[in-house]
């Protein structure tokens, strides 16, 4: 399909001005295949005249059984872009670590070109691959093509959203479990849970491996599974006096900068006092030629991350402060099934698990789940004296 | 709804990602050694084996069209044996084995208009939503701000001259699709007025209990409408959250007059030094003007440079505020402290300055 | 005596049928409903996950979405009415 038509564009065109590659330009290109990238471009020109989104709520379209994977979205102005009175989205799952080979990627475009509007995001805030654009009909046999090409649907509404990744052993030294294999595992065993919400709302599983935290798990996931170690930081002196060589002012950048004091550098050695040290990975990311985590890896897991809707943000806290590499796979599976049995019987409608945890209080979290509370779940005990003894246990 | 086809596969989940991965990965995974910088979005891990991989990371306006997509799958085709990543932040990366790939793949990412960069102190790719262009609950476009903020800090992007990392963020309304909270610049989309009612609407397709149940200040309550049931919103007590909106679409709460912008900084999500933390609001109000959004871009461009000049080697935006103090960076930055900075929900205590340790 | 997986989803069907238009159900809402009426040891969770899914497959109900995601009857286009 060619070009057909002139669009009068005057506000967009200003974005393709610029040195940062445009988002203008790429719906542009587009048009070459898709006449819904017209009236894509008119109905975002009428946006930036009026200063107003024209799109409506979803409701109800996916595919045959699932409850998730396709966001629904028309136009409120169909009468004047009627091309793109349905523009649904498909959010596709994810290859762990966001992996390619060529000819899949060309795959995935030759499909989207027959089905939708030719518009991807390479990714979604989730990690899904996002394919922007289509109508109803095309859903399905869109689908189905997927699927008979290895692909498929990712997470959306009360389900467990897609899992994802940073590169992990892939191509980082400081990976401290195989987050890739974790993530890939976690999302073929909760296929169903994927696809068909059975929740109060949404679960993002996040796998980290250090804790840089690439994925931004901490801030984002439910479950956050950071990679950490347990032994000591594992130190090449010689590298380390090459750094000095080099120009790195050890005592400033390294030293100084360590959150608990816990290394000394006389001029000539480093040492560290691994008893002290949080695992926080400034020395390692400053001389990853000298520094590297321990031998002992394995990861804390961490629960309730959420963005502010719809009782205010938060950030992850820690339930377990360490499991070995070789048990993670089952305690994390473990685990979920645990927290999801809590939230299932006491989660109220768009209720996130760490809000319900604010709600309940996390020590009964922990009776529900069977943990045993630990110090490294709390940044100090409570301040509070409003205790709230329970009458079945001896007045000590 | 169609007829069922004879064979329809369903749950496959994702490829594996084995199937994806260069030789080189597969050979060394799990084995890598270390890491070192070789240029602005260039560095090299080097595995146990000896062998090396050289990473050529440039930056996506993440919209991209299956055209564009096909031209980075050549491009991967010709450099590097067919295989490409991308990153959490919407980065494209090439995995090379061979360092001699490096600058014609450069030269021809940079043709394409992919900038080259996003490595180690540099302003990487910014994490974003949807806005207009897919969004039913946006205050405000997505990419065309991001474009326009990117445009002005490109050569944040193309070198690496930062104190340390600096991660920007942008979400088109308080649901935040995107890791904003905890960026160290944050601009989101904002709506300044309460949702208004479309009685018949709401009659037709909402469910009234759930939607009292929605608002988390209580501020929705049973109102008899013309005669029939509907319901009110306690003005005053709307956050403009939007969240009565998500499962009611006869609540719109977008407003082209009112809706706007807002910048936050200071956060983080990496454990390296200090813990994670949130944003913190710096400008509670900008206006929407499309289609460059000057006074969004001066603002973080002000913030970004004034970072630049003043924090230590090391330091993210949140922890040099937090050495300096927030009357300082108020100071430094010209922005005015504004009642709207100081928090009135939840835990808004705990933000209160609790000591006399202040610098005069 | 195990409550057959079909009656399962008759039951459900007919509880999503005099639900709508007035109550949204979950998934949840509706496992719990099947055990609170058949009691737990004739009817388990992974029972009523087989029943809704027979339900989804065959067209029957359909998942929507306001907010969270619901089990209703297929709309012939599921914009939201306005």
């Amino acid at each position: 399909m060619a070009v057909a038509e002139k669009i009068d564009t005057p506000l967009l065109d200003e974005l393709e001005k610029g040195p940062w590659p445009s988002f203008v330009t790429e719906i542009k290109k587009a048009r070459q295949t898709s006449p819904m990238c017209d009236d894509l471009l008119g109905q975002l020109e009428l946006s930036y005249r009026e200063k107003i989104g024209h799109w409506k709520h979803g409701g109800i379209v996916g595919v045959l059984g699932y409850g998730g994977g396709v966001i629904g979205r028309y136009s409120d102005v169909p009468e004047k872009f009627p091309r793109v009175a349905h523009f649904h989205t498909m959010r596709i799952n994810q290859p762990a670590g966001w992996f390619y080979t060529s000819d899949a990627l060309r795959t995935l475009c030759d499909i989207w070109e027959r089905h939708g509007s030719g518009l991807t995001n390479m990714h979604g805030s989730t990690g899904d691959i996002i394919f922007l654009g289509t109508r109803t009909e095309e859903l399905e046999p869109c689908f189905q093509e997927l699927t008979a090409n290895g692909f498929d649907l990712g997470g959306s509404g009360s389900s467990m959203r897609t899992p994802s990744a940073c590169v992990g052993p892939a191509r980082c030294e400081w990976a401290c479990y195989d987050t890739l294999k974790l993530c890939y595992d976690l999302t073929m065993t909760y296929q169903d849970e994927l696809h068909r919400p059975p929740f109060p709302y949404k679960f993002k599983i996040k796998c980290a491996g250090c804790p840089n935290d690439c994925v931004a798990s901490i801030a984002r996931a439910d479950l956050s599974i950071i990679g950490t170690w347990k032994d000591d930081i594992q130190q090449d002196d010689d590298a380390v006096a090459a750094y000095a060589a080099e120009g790195v002012n050890i005592q400033k950048d390294v030293v100084d900068r360590c959150p608990t004091r816990c290394m000394e550098w006389d001029g000539a050695k480093l040492t560290i006092n691994n008893r002290e040290c949080v695992r926080c990975m400034h020395c390692i990311n400053v001389m990853p030629k000298a520094l590297r985590p321990g031998k002992e890896r394995g990861a804390t897991i961490l629960i309730g991350a959420k963005a502010p809707i719809v009782q205010g943000a938060l950030l992850s806290s820690v339930l377990i402060p360490f499991v070995p590499e070789e048990e993670l796979e089952e305690t994390v599976k473990e685990l979920i099934n645990r927290v999801w049995e809590f939230w299932d019987e006491h989660g109220m409608n768009r209720e996130r698990i760490g809000e319900l945890i604010q709600r309940v209080g996390m020590a009964n979290f922990l009776d529900a789940i069977g943990l045993e509370p630990v110090p490294e779940m709390v940044s100090a005990p409570r301040d509070n004296p409003y205790i709230f003894f329970r009458t079945d246990e001896e007045q000590a | 709804m169609s007829a069922q086809p004879a064979k329809r596969i369903t749950d496959i989940g994702p490829p594996h990602y084995e199937k994806f991965l260069p030789p080189i990965i597969k050979k060394n995974y799990g084995k890598w050694l270390y890491h070192e910088r070789i240029a602005p979005g260039v560095f090299v891990h080097v595995a146990e084996s000896g062998d090396r991989v050289w990473t050529v990371r440039a930056g996506s306006p993440r919209l991209l069209s299956v055209q564009t997509l096909r031209q980075i799958a050549a491009l991967a085709d010709k450099y590097s044996g067919g295989h490409l990543r991308f990153t959490s932040r919407n980065n494209v990366e090439f995995l090379l084995d061979n360092p001699d790939n490096i600058e014609p793949l450069k030269r021809e990412l940079q043709e394409m208009g992919f900038p080259v960069g996003g490595t180690n102190n540099a302003i990487s790719n910014v994490v974003h939503t949807q806005g207009w262009v897919h969004c039913h609950s946006a205050a405000t476009d997505a990419s065309g701000i991001v474009k326009c903020v990117m445009d002005a800090l490109y050569d944040h992007f193309t070198s690496e001259s930062l104190p340390a990392k600096l991660r920007v963020a942008l979400a088109c309304c308080l649901n935040m699709c995107g890791a904003v909270h905890c960026s160290d610049i944050a601009i989101l989309g904002v709506h300044r007025r309460p949702p208004k009612i479309h009685h018949d609407a709401l009659r037709k397709m909402c469910e009234v209990p759930t939607l009292i149940a929605s608002c988390p200040t209580g501020a929705i309550r049973p109102a008899t409408v013309d005669g029939r049931q509907s319901v009110e919103v306690i003005e005053a007590q709307c956050m403009y959250c939007g969240n009565c909106y998500t499962v009611c679409p006869a609540m719109p709460l977008n407003n082209p007059d009112t809706d706007g912008l807002s910048i936050w900084v200071g956060g983080k999500v990496s454990n390296a030094r200090t813990a994670p933390k949130f944003s913190k609001l710096a400008i509670p109000f900008l206006p929407n003007n499309p289609p460059r959004w000057p006074e969004v871009v001066d603002a973080v461009v002000n913030i970004v440079n004034v970072y630049a000049a003043n924090a230590r080697k090391y330091e993210r935006m949140g922890e040099w505020i937090e050495r300096i103090g927030w009357p300082r960076f108020f100071e430094l930055t010209g922005i005015p402290f504004t009642r709207y900075h100081i928090d009135d929900f939840k835990h808004a205590g705990l933000t209160y300055a609790r000591s006399t340790h202040i610098r005069m | 005596m195990p409550v057959p997986i079909e009656e399962i989803a008759e039951e459900m069907y007919k509880m999503v049928v005099e639900c709508e238009g007035k109550r949204n159900l979950k998934a949840s809402d509706l496992t719990k409903a099947m055990i609170a009426k058949y009691g737990e040891e004739n009817c388990s969770k992974e029972d009523c996950k087989k029943a809704l899914r027979q339900l989804m497959d065959s067209g029957r109900t359909v998942y929507s979405y306001f907010g969270g995601s619901y089990v209703t009857l297929p709309k012939k286009e599921g914009a939201a009415p306005d």
